[in-house]
């Protein structure tokens, strides 16, 4: 049967049950496996977190904090860290969670037989590595690093890694290939109908880590409703007819539904700002792209509020600097982007000695980010002050290929979350020559980038942060527009809906009688 | 006639082979690769290196040709990068989907059309056949897409933009899945009325000129006798051929319409292979549509006999 | 003819009779063709407002005395990006219409003359050309060559190219044993001779009918291509990157598509009668083709 009258069939077996206590959740794709952090993408991880859990977590402002740790030590000389477990959390089969189940989960993680996707941030091919990782007593799991890096816990924490997830052995069959999820999350996997959806059950015994309200991975994490599914529908106007008709109950929608969802009576619309940074990327490399005066006059040329007023259907609101909105590094010095003045971008281009050279700028038209509407936008307000800007669309792939090679001059491009702003900054910079795709190679920048991925001390990285963006608005390497936006659409039926970070969660949400 | 089949289908085998081999230099000759649409932003060169040995495109493209192409003989078409599914029954069931829509809607125009056809050849340039055949040119000028906006359109406004909006029951899902179905058949239904009707008053036209007929005429058969027992029958076989072409081009091409109705079809299911560079879904939906024009074509000539007395007697 | 923009042979294969008067068809069909060209020509010279300003108080405002067909969703007007539109879409048809004409010409001729192996193994790969659907070969291909307006005029040249090939080869074929033909040579004419005096005369009419639809469909899969994501790139407007650019807005804006959509079909409309009645004129042997 084809997934359309799969969905519509859905839908309808939705409606038939509409009970208070099934929360029926949209997924535009089907998930890759249950394995986690193995078998993934952004679907995938988003349900898996449902399920499993690791020793930390990401909070709502992109810190890290313990989840299955009670706490974390981490000794003066930054290479151990001690994890003192939360005591009595159970898995999905009854059992109680020891440091045996983390340091046997830890050591499959390790083996390269799993396949896992972080294993190469951990294991000293990409700097990190940890040396060592004990049990002492059933209560305390310890880790050892080879040198102190600021972000070993982060990486431990990410979702794309599975949450480097505590699993209990029964999760594998006997000849060590996997077989289900069997975790400590507030779900439990009910039935996976491939291509169609993905049942969770609440976990009765699911012992919830401190916190009065969630707060991102961690924070409380209640099942407030017995049966959760997840239907996989990949066309946007299924979605919305089901969220208007009360079939579906949560749903993320694109910008463009949210005029017709408002007015909708029984939706509810959830908007919040995530880590993924909308630019207009510049190759500091080209023979006239490499002129500093010519990149700031290309900044001042563009009004920031206007250009993403357009492309966010009003609701966005601009961000000029890598770190974003919702982070808890994002202070008065990041507020301060550029200033939008057309005179001023006129006497720049006289400095910078610019004599009407045709400046490309690459775009593709995928519907997920706003990047050919930006970069007909940024065109015309180039135009008005005298650059002879071009677009190109691109096919993405094509797009990619040229943001990999370094070959282009600007592009409209969006860069993916990254909670912690040092990996947020660490994304655009490097050396061109050894990764071609890096915008920013100003070398005293990567120092101070180096340093706030070493240091822990949040009040020393922020400086670290502040300064970081005031270079980076100075050299206009890339101008960042503004930050995605999160829209979830909920039935008012539904209480607890907080978009973060692209994903639905489904803990502490409840229904309505 | 057996021997003729098998004779057709081994002329066919080199065109799928010309097919195969130019599909895959063509797609890897188009910037970028899966490995890296799969890592995005978070690709770093060793990452990259990594991920494409695993996905065997470290490999020179001959040796990559050569094992894909053997495990086709074997029947095996490979498993898609991006979604991980095996392709062969991937496109079997995407190809039920689009098969579905483009069969109804070609059948349903035969119906209409071809009658109307007849028709207007048979009242040749009466007012009749002058309006038949302005309808049919009007019809076949609009372009699917379009037309297919316009229903949208036509039909959003009028339910509000979708068919399920407030109270909904199963019944009424129900009928919102038909609907969605609906609107591209009827869509293509409009669209090969007019090119049908075209084809069928054309070959009745050539048939309302040949000699028996006029000996049919000349025997004292009344016209509508002389019509139906004999140009119809005769017209007809030609029509078929060109439905069938129609029908070969169709499967091919509907893409398009597909887009346009966000139906999971398998002109869309390639279309989104070419932008996620999923090679190996891009190569056996290749393949599989030459295959299917190549055997549309062949039951089209071995039935032709059935329908034209002349080849049989030939 | 699918409305996909691929050739279906269908078209030249049907050599209907047409009606007897002095063609009503090719006086409504030149009467539109006319008004394209003219509307292509004054549109490459002068249209009421810059097709490329934007103007963001005036997005999506409906048709009005100012914007007699409205504004898009970044205030440009919509007639304006039409006129402009008809002058590259026109452009673009007319030089890809050229290049497979010269290219499948020059494969017809030769294939045809060649005959034997030569023939065989030329006419597999225009087989197995045909067997692509043609806009998804000029998918790939555009995808290789670049989506910009040469890129689609190559890849949509490429990929009629079969047909016309076909086409003049089946031409090529039947003429070849007639006796004027035989005569020529026995006069001691040489092959080339021969092929260029005598039996490139004889492609014209054929070809003259298969260029006028193959100029719809060009038309038609300019516009396919942007609509399947791949077309003109969009600042620059033609008709296939505006209707399929509408879809978006088609229920605040509809005036969006439906005047691109509208242009396409009245000028393929207009193709298709003029093709008609010069098909009545030229009656050539179309099912020599296949």
């Amino acid at each position: 049967m084809n997934r359309l009258f799969a969905s519509a069939f859905a839908l309808a077996l939705s409606a038939g049950a509409v009970n208070a206590q099934t929360l029926t959740a949209v997924l535009n794709a089907d998930i890759r496996s249950t394995n986690p952090g193995v078998n993934r993408d952004g679907n995938t991880d988003a349900v898996e977190m449902h399920m499993v859990e690791g020793l930390v977590g990401y909070a709502e402002d992109g810190s890290v904090g313990p989840l299955l740790a009670e706490k974390v030590e981490i000794s003066p000389d930054g290479k151990t860290y001690t994890f003192r477990l939360r005591k009595g959390v159970k898995f999905h089969n009854g059992a109680t969670m020891t440091s045996a189940d983390v340091l046997w989960s830890w050591n499959r993680y390790m083996d390269p037989k799993t396949d896992w996707r972080c294993l190469s941030d951990l294991d000293g091919r990409s700097g990190l590595k940890v040396v060592s990782a004990t049990a002492p007593d059933a209560d305390t799991f310890v880790m050892e690093i080879d040198k102190p890096n600021g972000l070993f816990l982060d990486t431990l924490a990410r979702a794309d890694c599975g949450g480097t997830a505590v699993i209990h052995k029964d999760s594998v069959k006997a000849d060590g290939s996997w077989d289900k999820p069997v975790g400590t999350g507030p779900f439990m996997l009910g039935e996976w109908k491939r291509g169609q959806s993905v049942q969770l059950l609440a976990f009765d015994q699911y012992v919830s880590p401190k916190g009065d309200k969630r707060d991102g991975y961690i924070g409380s994490k209640r099942p407030l409703v017995k049966e959760a599914r997840f239907l996989v529908i990949p066309d946007a106007a299924t979605v919305k007819a089901g969220l208007l008709a009360g079939s579906l109950d949560m749903a993320l929608m694109p910008e463009s539904d949210v005029p017709d969802l408002k007015n909708a009576p029984n939706v509810t619309l959830a908007i919040a700002p995530n880590p993924v940074r909308h630019s207009l990327i510049i190759q500091t490399r080209d023979p006239l792209m490499k002129n500093q005066a010519l990149r700031q006059a290309i900044a001042a040329a563009i009004d920031f509020p206007e250009l993403v007023a357009n492309v966010s259907n009003g609701l966005g609101k601009p961000n000029n600097s890598p770190v974003y909105m919702t982070s808890k590094y994002y202070g008065e010095a990041e507020k301060q982007g550029f200033k939008y003045d057309p005179a001023a971008a006129k006497a720049l281009l006289q400095k910078a000695g610019y004599k009407g050279e045709k400046i490309t700028i690459l775009a593709n038209k995928r519907s997920s980010v706003p990047s050919f509407n930006t970069a007909v936008i940024a065109q015309a307000m180039m135009q008005a002050v005298g650059i002879n800007a071009e677009i190109e669309v691109l096919e993405w792939a094509t797009q990619l290929d040229r943001y990999n090679k370094g070959n282009y001059q600007m592009q409209a491009f969006s860069y993916s979350s990254r909670f912690d702003p040092a990996l947020g900054f660490e994304q655009i910079s490097g050396p061109k020559d050894k990764q071609p795709r890096k915008v920013w190679e100003d070398p005293e920048a990567l120092a101070l980038i180096d340093k706030s991925m070493v240091v822990t001390d949040p009040a020393e990285r922020q400086k670290l942060f502040d300064e970081l963006h005031k270079r980076f608005i100075e050299q206009v390497p890339t101008i960042f527009t503004h930050n995605d936006l999160d829209i979830i659409a909920h039935s008012k039926r539904v209480t607890g809906v907080t978009p973060w970070a692209s994903q639905l969660r489904l803990w502490e949400v409840s229904v309505a009688k | 006639m057996f021997r003729f089949a098998l004779t057709r289908i081994g002329m066919a085998l080199p065109t799928l082979l010309i097919v195969a081999v130019s599909v895959f230099v063509l797609i890897r000759l188009i910037p970028g690769d899966p490995a890296q649409l799969m890592l995005g932003d978070l690709a770093t060169p060793a990452s990259l290196a990594d991920l494409r040995g695993r996905l065997g495109l470290d490999q020179s493209l001959p040796v990559q040709f050569g094992i894909w192409f053997g495990h086709v003989l074997h029947g095996d078409f490979g498993q898609s990068i991006s979604s991980q599914q095996a392709v062969l029954p991937l496109i079997l069931q995407r190809f039920a989907v689009s098969a579905q829509i483009v069969l109804v809607a070609v059948l349903l125009a035969s119906l209409f059309a071809v009658p109307a056809g007849v028709i207007a050849a048979w009242k040749q340039d009466s007012s009749l056949d002058i309006g038949l055949v302005s309808a049919a040119t009007l019809l076949l000028s609009i372009p699917t897409f379009w037309l297919g906006l316009l229903l949208l359109l036509f039909f959003g406004l009028k339910l509000g933009w979708l068919p399920v909006v407030g109270y909904v029951s199963i019944a009424e899902n129900a009928k919102a899945g038909l609907l969605y179905l609906i609107m591209p058949i009827l869509t293509l239904f409009l669209h090969e009325m007019g090119v049908i009707l075209r084809m069928a008053r054309a070959s009745t036209l050539e048939v309302l000129r040949l000699d028996y007929i006029t000996h049919a005429r000349a025997k004292g058969l009344s016209e509508s006798a002389v019509l139906w027992r004999h140009a119809f029958k005769n017209a007809f076989g030609p029509t078929w051929t060109l439905i069938g072409l129609v029908l070969g081009n169709l499967l091919g091409g509907i893409a398009v319409v597909e887009t346009v109705f966000t139906i999971p079809g398998l002109g869309r299911l390639l279309v989104d292979a070419i932008f996620a560079r999923d090679y190996p879904v891009i190569q056996g939906c290749m393949l599989f549509v030459a295959f299917t024009y190549v055997l549309v074509n062949l039951v089209i000539d071995l039935c032709y006999p059935v329908f034209d007395p002349r080849v049989t007697a030939q | 003819m699918s409305g996909d923009g691929t050739m279906t042979r269908s078209s030249t294969m049907s050599g209907e009779r047409r009606l007897k008067l002095p063609a009503p068809n090719a006086l409504v069909g030149g009467t539109l063709i006319a008004i394209l060209l003219a509307a292509a020509g004054t549109g490459a010279l002068w249209t009421p407002y810059d097709p490329l300003k934007l103007s963001f108080r005036e997005k999506l405002v409906a048709p009005n005395a100012l914007h007699w067909l409205g504004t898009d969703e970044f205030g440009r007007d919509v007639l304006s990006r039409l006129m402009a539109g008809a002058a590259t879409s026109v452009w673009i048809s007319i030089l890809t219409v050229t290049l497979a004409v010269v290219m499948g010409t020059t494969i017809g001729l030769f294939s045809g003359y060649m005959r034997g192996w030569t023939d065989r193994v030329i006419m597999a790969f225009n087989d197995a050309l045909l067997a692509f659907p043609g806009i998804l070969l000029a998918l790939g291909l555009l995808a290789v060559l670049g989506a910009n307006k040469y890129g689609i005029i190559v890849a949509l040249g490429i990929a009629y190219t079969p047909s016309v090939a076909r086409v003049v080869r089946g031409t090529v074929l039947s003429l070849r044993e007639r006796e004027f033909i035989a005569a020529s040579r026995v006069m001691g004419n040489g092959e080339g001779f021969t092929m260029l005096r005598h039996i490139l005369p004889n492609c014209i009419a054929p070809l003259t009918v298969l260029a006028t639809s193959m100029f719809g469909y060009v038309l038609l899969a300019e516009s396919a291509l942007s609509f399947l994501g791949l077309g003109v790139p969009p600042p620059a407007p033609t008709w296939g990157n505006m209707l399929a650019g509408s879809r978006p807005y088609i229920d605040q804006a509809a005036w969006l598509g439906i005047f691109p959509g509208l242009c396409i079909s009245l000028t393929l409309l207009g193709i298709n009668l003029l093709g008609d009645a010069l098909r009545d004129k030229l009656d050539p042997r179309m099912r020599g083709s296949r």
